[in-house]
C-alpha cells in the first residue's frame, strides 16, 4: 500500500475515533465532565470586541452546544481555528483585526500562537502582485512602481513562454515570444536585473515565482543572483516561494521539460538543499488551480492536489528529509470557482492533508498545516459583457474567505482578453478590501459563517468523494503510476469536456452567455502590452555575449553537471555553479542529454 | 460513403492552453472527424510539416498566449511556400483573439477564428461545410514528400469508397484497390518493419526510441512510419502519436497517421496498398505500427510487404496460460518485453521464453524500458532490426527484394551518450 492507501485509512481511523469519543463523552461520566470544563473554558476565554457601531461580539463564535457528545464532535472532529485537525483555519485569528477594544481577556497561554496567527498584514492590501513582462529591466521598474507605498515587498513573478518551458530566447521559432505574458530571463544576469534595488536578505522582502519545469535551474539563478549582489551570507536568509509542481504540470498545466522522474529528482535536489539551506523558503506550492482551470471538477482538484501533495512528502521523506524539516515548508495553492463544493474545499483539503500528516507521517503540528493560497477562477470569467466577471469574482473570494484561506490573489475583470490592465487590477485588489477590511463579514469574528448545516453537508460529501478519488489513484499504483497512466490527465479532460457541453446544452447556466443574453458584446479596450522587436532583439543580443564571454567555463560546467548527474548524486550545487556561467537553454538542453526530453501526453 | 474529414490541430510554440483544443478534439471526434493530434508547444514548422505529410484539409490552431496573428499568418505564410496552400488554417484563442486581430488574420488568409463563447456545435458545423466536400483538381505537388502525401489521401480515400461499394454488395468481400494502381516505379525498396502486440505495450514509444538512435547514427537517410489508431466505420478518430514521438517530428521522418475505419485486426483497409507505395518511396526503413491487437491478431500475415515483425509484450499480460493464445507469438521474429522496470518483467521474460522454445524458430527476445533514456535494451533492438549493416536481422528475410542504400550507414557505431 502506497502512502495515499494509508492517508485513506487514516481519515477513516480518525473519523471513526472522533464518533467514538462522542460515544465516550456520552456514556463515560468523567470524560464528559472533562470536556464540558474545557468547552466552558475555552468560552470564557474569548474576548469579546465591539464592531464600529458598538454592538458586542466574540471574537471566536462556537456552536451553541453543552451536551459533551457535540462538544467531542465538535472539539475533535473540526477543532477550534489553529487546532488539529485545522476544519476551521490553519491559525486562530486569520483575518481579524487587531483587538481594539476587549471587555473579558484572561492570558490563556495562547499569546505565541495568536502572533503567528496574524498572517494577512492589515495596513498594506492584502494581495500579491502577480507580474512579469519584456525584459527583467522592465519588470523590475513594474516591481518598483506596485511596492512604492508598501512596507513589505511581496513580488510575485511571471516568465514568459520560453523561460517556462526552459529554452533561451535565441531558441528556433521563439523570437515573437520573448518577454510576452512574463519576463524573460535566460541568465542570471538577467536575473540580477530583475530584483534590482530589493533588499532581498531583508525580512520585509520576499520573492515568489511561478515556474516549474525548469525550477531548479531558476531558484539556483536566484541564488547566484543574490550571491553575487549580497554575499553568500544572505542565502540563509532569502525569503520566498518557487512553484515547482511536476505532479501538475504532467496533469495540466503542460510545462514539463524532462522525463517525469528526473523532474522529480531534481526537484528533490532542490528541496533538499533548501530546506537545509534556506530555511525561510517555501520550494514547492502544490497547486491545484491549474487543475481546476485545465477544467476538473472542484473533488478532482482537491483529491489531486492532496494526494500529489502526500507523493511529495512521500519522496522527501525516502530521499531522508525529515518531514518536521519540510513539512513547515510545503504550501498550497487552490482555485476557487462558483461551484458548490468550493463552500468547503479548502476546509476538507486543511484537515485531510493534517490527518495524513500527522497520522501516516507522523509530523509534529508546523508540518501538518496546510497554508494556502487561493486564486479566484480565472477560467468562470467570460468575454461576453465582461464586467459580470466583477461579480462572480467577489462571490469567489467570499467563498475563499469562508474557507480561511491564508492568502488570495483575484482575477481581473478583464481576464479573458490580455494581461490584466491596471484600471481592473485595482477593482480586483479593492474586492479583497473591501470583503475584509470595509465589511464586517470577517474582521470581527473568527468562524463567523463557518459549520451551517448545507456547509457540513458538503464538507461530508467533498470529503467521501476525495477518498474515493484516493482509493482510485491506490487501486492504480499510487500517485506516479497513475500520473504515468495519465489518469489524472483524463479525467480532467473529461470533466473539461462536460462542462462545455453542459454551456451548451443549458444545465449550466452561464449569465449574459447562455442566459439573459442581450447581444451587444462590450469588450474592455484592450490595451496589447506587446513587448517592442527592439527589446525582443537586445535580449537576444545580451544572451549572446554572455555565452560568448563564457564559453569556455560554460563547456566545463555543464561536463561537470552533467557527469554529476549521470553519478546519481544530488545536483543542485553544480547547478549554483553552472548558472554563473550557462544559460538556462544551455542547461537544460544539457541535462535532457543525459535524461532525455519529456514525452508529453495527450 | 465519403472518406471522413482529416483535420490537424495543435497548440502554438510556448503555449501549453490545451483544455480548449482537447475538448474541441473530442467534440470533432464525436461527429466524424478524423483529428491528428500534434499536441502543444509546437512550432510553425512542425505543424506545416505534419500537416503536408498528413495530408489534411486543414490545421486547427488553438493559440492563448499571445502572439496570434504573427503565428497564424506564419503558418498560412509557410503552406503557401511549400505549395499546399489547399489546407486551410482556423482556429480559436477564447477571448484573447480580439474582433480586430481576427479581421486582420483572415486578411492574411486564415479561414474563420472562433471567439469565446461559440457553441462547439457551431464549429463542428463549419467544418464539416467548408472541409467537406470532396477536393477539386489538386495542384501539382512541389515536393516528392508531398507528392506522396497526396497518394496515399487517393489510396485511402478510394478504399474508403470500396467499403461502402462492399458493404453494400456482400458483407465479406474484399476490400483491397489493385497496389499495382499506386505503385511509384523507385528502383529502391524499403525494409519494412512491422510492430503490433496489446494496446498500451509501449510500441509508440518504443518506435520513437528507435527514430531517435536512427537519426542520430544516419546523417541522411530517410525513414517512414505509419502509424494506426482504431476507429469505427463513419466514426471520427483522435490519431495522437505524433504528439508524443517527439523525435519523428523531423524532415527525415516522413509519419502517415491513420484510422482503422472498421477493419478489424489492427490494421485500416487501406494500409496495404500504402504500405506499398512507401516501401518504393525512397525511405530506407518504413516502420508500421498496428493498434493494440488482441491474443488472435495477427496483423501482418496476409501482407506479404512487411520484412520483419515485431511483437512488443507488456509484462502485465496475465497467467502463462495466456501466452498460449497468443497467436504473435509463434510469428514474430522479434519479440520485445517492454516496460522491463516492471515488476513482472523477469517472470515474463522466462515464462516467454519458454514460450519460444516451443517454437524451434529463431525468435529474437529483447527486454527494453522505452520510456528510459538510452535505455541499453533500446539500443540493442536498434542494433539488431535498424542498425544497419551489421543489424544481426538485416540480411535474414526480405533479402529478396533490393537493399536499401547503405552508403551512408557508417560500421562504427555511434552511440549518443
Ligand atoms: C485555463 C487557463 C489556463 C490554464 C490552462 C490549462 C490547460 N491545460 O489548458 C492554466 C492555469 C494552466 C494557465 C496557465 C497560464 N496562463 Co492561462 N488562462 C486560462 C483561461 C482562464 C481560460 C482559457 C480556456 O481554456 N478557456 C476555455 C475554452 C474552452 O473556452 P474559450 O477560451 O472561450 O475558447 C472558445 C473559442 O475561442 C474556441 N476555440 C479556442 N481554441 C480553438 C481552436 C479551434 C481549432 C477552434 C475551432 C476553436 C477554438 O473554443 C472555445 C469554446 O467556445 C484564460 C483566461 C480566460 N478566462 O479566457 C487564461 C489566459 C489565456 N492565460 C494567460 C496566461 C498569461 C497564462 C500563463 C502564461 C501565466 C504564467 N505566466 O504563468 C500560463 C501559461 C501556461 C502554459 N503552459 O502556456 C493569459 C494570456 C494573456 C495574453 N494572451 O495576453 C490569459 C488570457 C489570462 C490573462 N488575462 O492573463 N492558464
Ligand atoms: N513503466 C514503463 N512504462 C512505459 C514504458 N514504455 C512505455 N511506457 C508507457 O506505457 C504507456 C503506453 O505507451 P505507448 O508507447 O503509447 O504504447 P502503445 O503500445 O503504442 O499503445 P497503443 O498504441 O495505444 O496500443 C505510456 O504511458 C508510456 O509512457 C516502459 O518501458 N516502462
Ligand atoms: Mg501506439
Amino acid at each position: 500500500m502506497s502512502k495515499l492507501g494509508q492517508v485513506v485509512e487514516a481519515v477513516e481511523k480518525y473519523n471513526k475515533f472522533v464518533l467514538d469519543q462522542v460515544r465516550r463523552a456520552r456514556t463515560d461520566e468523567p470524560f464528559g465532565r472533562d470536556l464540558l470544563g474545557r468547552w466552558n473554558d475555552i468560552k470564557a476565554k474569548i474576548p469579546i470586541t465591539r464592531a464600529p457601531t458598538g454592538l458586542p461580539l466574540p471574537r471566536l463564535a462556537l456552536p451553541e452546544i453543552d451536551e459533551p457528545g457535540e462538544i467531542a464532535r465538535y472539539l475533535f472532529g473540526e477543532g477550534l481555528p489553529g487546532e488539529f485537525p485545522f476544519l476551521n483555519g490553519a491559525y486562530r485569528e486569520m483575518y481579524l483585526e487587531p483587538i481594539r477594544e476587549v471587555e473579558s481577556f484572561e492570558k490563556n497561554g495562547e499569546s505565541k500562537e495568536k502572533k503567528t496567527g496574524k498572517k494577512i498584514p492589515q495596513v498594506e492590501e492584502p494581495t500579491r502582485l502577480f507580474s512579469g513582462l519584456m525584459l527583467a529591466e522592465d519588470t523590475n521598474e513594474r516591481f518598483h512602481y506596485l511596492t512604492r507605498h508598501q512596507r513589505t515587498h511581496r513580488l510575485s513573478t511571471a516568465f514568459d513562454g520560453p523561460t517556462l518551458y526552459g529554452i533561451d530566447s535565441d531558441a528556433d521559432g521563439v523570437f515573437g515570444k520573448i518577454g510576452e505574458g512574463g519576463v524573460a530571463i535566460d541568465t542570471v544576469e538577467d536575473m540580477m536585473r530583475l530584483y534590482d534595488g530589493f533588499d532581498l536578505g531583508s525580512p520585509n522582502f520576499s520573492a515568489s515565482m511561478t515556474i516549474s519545469g525548469p525550477a531548479p535551474i531558476i531558484m539556483a539563478m536566484y541564488i547566484a543572483a543574490a550571491k553575487r549582489r549580497f554575499g553568500p551570507k544572505v542565502v540563509p536568509r532569502l525569503r520566498g516561494t518557487i512553484q515547482a509542481d511536476i505532479f501538475k504540470e504532467v496533469q495540466a498545466q503542460n510545462e514539463t521539460i524532462f522525463p517525469i522522474e528526473p523532474s522529480l529528482r531534481f526537484l528533490t535536489d532542490m528541496v533538499e538543499f533548501t530546506t537545509r539551506e534556506m530555511p525561510r523558503w517555501y520550494p514547492i506550492s502544490i497547486s491545484g488551480y491549474h487543475i481546476g482551470e485545465a477544467g476538473s471538477t472542484p473533488v478532482q482538484q482537491a483529491a489531486y492536489t492532496l494526494s500529489n501533495g502526500f507523493a511529495y512528502a512521500e519522496m522527501f521523506v525516502t530521499r531522508g528529509i525529515p518531514v518536521d524539516q519540510f513539512g513547515p515548508r510545503l504550501s498550497f495553492f487552490l482555485d476557487c470557482g462558483l461551484d458548490v463544493e468550493y463552500i468547503a474545499l479548502a476546509r476538507v483539503s486543511r484537515r485531510i492533508w493534517a490527518i495524513g500528516m500527522r497520522d501516516v507521517f507522523g509530523a509534529g503540528p508546523k508540518a501538518q498545516l496546510y497554508k494556502l493560497h487561493t486564486q479566484t477562477s480565472g477560467r468562470s470569467l467570460i468575454a461576453a459583457e465582461f464586467k459580470n466577471n466583477l461579480t462572480r469574482t467577489a462571490a469567489e473570494l467570499m467563498l475563499a474567505y469562508m474557507n480561511a484561506t491564508n492568502s488570495c490573489h483575484s482575477n481581473s475583470a478583464d481576464e479573458p482578453f490580455t494581461t490584466p490592465s491596471e484600471e481592473w487590477i485595482r477593482l480586483a485588489a479593492h474586492g479583497q478590501a473591501i470583503l475584509l477590511e470595509e465589511s464586517g463579514i470577517f474582521k470581527h469574528t473568527m468562524n463567523m459563517l463557518s459549520g451551517s448545516p448545507g456547509m457540513k453537508a458538503v464538507e461530508r460529501a467533498v470529503e467521501a468523494a476525495i477518498l474515493d478519488e484516493f482509493r482510485e489513484i491506490e487501486r492504480i499504483g499510487g500517485v506516479l503510476a497513475a500520473v504515468e497512466e495519465r489518469y489524472q490527465r483524463s479525467q480532467i479532460q473529461n470533466a473539461a469536456h462536460k462542462y462545455e457541453q453542459q454551456i451548451y446544452d443549458g444545465t449550466r447556466p452561464i449569465i449574459a452567455l447562455n442566459k439573459y443574453r442581450n447581444g451587444s458584446d462590450d469588450i474592455p479596450e484592450v490595451k496589447l502590452a506587446r513587448t517592442p522587436r527592439k527589446k525582443q532583439q537586445l535580449q537576444v543580443d545580451r544572451l549572446a555575449k554572455f555565452k560568448k564571454k563564457n564559453a569556455d567555463k560554460a563547456k566545463r560546467a555543464l561536463d561537470k553537471l552533467a557527469a554529476i548527474v549521470e553519478r546519481g548524486e544530488n545536483c543542485f550545487p553544480a547547478l549554483l555553479e553552472a548558472v554563473e556561467v550557462c544559460s538556462l537553454g544551455q542547461i537544460t538542453g544539457r541535462l535532457q542529454d543525459v535524461v532525455g526530453r519529456f514525452r508529453p501526453m495527450v | 460513403m465519403p472518406a471522413p474529414i482529416r483535420v490537424l490541430t495543435a497548440v502554438p510554440i510556448c503555449d501549453g492552453h490545451d483544455s480548449a483544443i482537447n475538448t474541441i478534439n473530442l467534440e470533432f471526434i464525436r461527429h466524424g472527424v478524423e483529428v491528428v493530434y500534434l499536441g502543444y508547444h509546437r512550432s510553425v514548422g512542425d505543424i506545416v510539416r505534419a500537416a503536408i505529410q498528413e495530408d489534411v484539409r486543414a490545421i486547427g490552431i488553438s493559440s492563448y498566449n499571445g502572439g496570434h496573428s504573427e503565428f497564424f499568418g506564419a503558418v498560412v505564410d509557410l503552406l503557401r511556400k511549400k505549395g499546399a496552400d489547399d489546407i486551410k488554417v482556423f482556429g480559436g484563442g477564447g477571448g484573447t483573439i480580439t474582433h480586430d486581430d481576427a479581421a486582420m488574420m483572415k486578411r492574411k488568409g486564415v479561414d474563420e477564428i472562433f471567439f469565446a463563447g461559440t457553441s462547439l456545435e457551431e464549429m463542428v458545423e463549419f467544418v464539416h461545410q467548408h472541409y467537406g466536400k470532396a477536393r477539386r483538381k489538386r495542384a501539382r505537388p512541389k515536393s516528392p514528400d508531398q507528392e506522396l502525401a497526396h497518394k496515399l489521401t487517393d489510396i485511402e480515400d478510394r478504399a474508403a469508397n470500396l467499403t461502402a461499394l462492399s458493404a453494400r454488395v456482400s458483407k465479406a468481400g474484399s476490400t483491397r484497390t489493385d497496389p499495382a494502381a499506386v505503385r511509384t516505379k523507385s528502383p529502391r525498396a524499403a525494409r519494412v518493419i512491422g510492430f503490433t502486440g496489446p494496446g498500451g505495450a509501449g510500441k509508440t514509444t518504443l518506435i520513437d526510441e528507435l527514430v531517435l538512435r536512427f537519426l542520430n547514427k544516419n546523417r541522411q537517410s530517410r525513414l517512414a512510419i505509419l502509424s494506426h489508431d482504431p476507429s469505427v466505420v463513419g466514426r471520427g478518430a483522435l490519431l495522437g502519436d505524433r504528439a508524443t514521438m517527439i523525435n519523428s517530428q523531423n524532415d527525415r521522418v516522413f509519419m502517415r497517421s491513420m484510422a482503422t475505419r472498421g477493419q478489424a485486426g489492427g490494421l485500416s483497409p487501406a494500409t496495404h496498398d500504402c504500405l506499398a507505395l512507401l516501401a518504393r518511396s525512397g525511405f530506407d526503413y518504413v516502420i508500421i505500427e498496428t493498434v493494440g491487437t488482441g491474443q488472435e491478431a495477427m496483423p501482418f500475415q496476409k501482407n506479404g510487404i512487411v520484412d520483419l515483425t515485431v511483437l512488443v509484450m507488456n509484462p502485465d499480460y496475465g497467467s502463462r496460460l495466456q501466452l498460449q493464445k497468443i497467436v504473435m507469438l509463434d510469428l514474430a521474429d522479434v519479440v520485445v518485453v517492454n516496460k522491463s522496470d516492471l515488476q513482472r518483467a523477469r517472470t515474463a521474460h522466462t515464462e516467454i521464453e519458454q514460450r519460444l522454445e516451443q517454437n524451434r524458430r529463431d525468435q529474437q527476445l529483447i527486454d527494453t524500458v522505452a520510456k528510459r533514456h538510452r535505455d541499453p535494451g533500446v539500443d540493442r533492438l536498434f542494433d539488431l532490426i535498424l542498425g544497419g549493416r551489421d543489424g544481426a536481422l538485416q540480411r535474414q528475410s526480405g533479402s529478396d527484394r533490393p537493399r536499401t542504400s547503405q552508403r551512408d550507414v557508417p560500421t562504427k557505431k555511434r552511440r549518443k551518450r
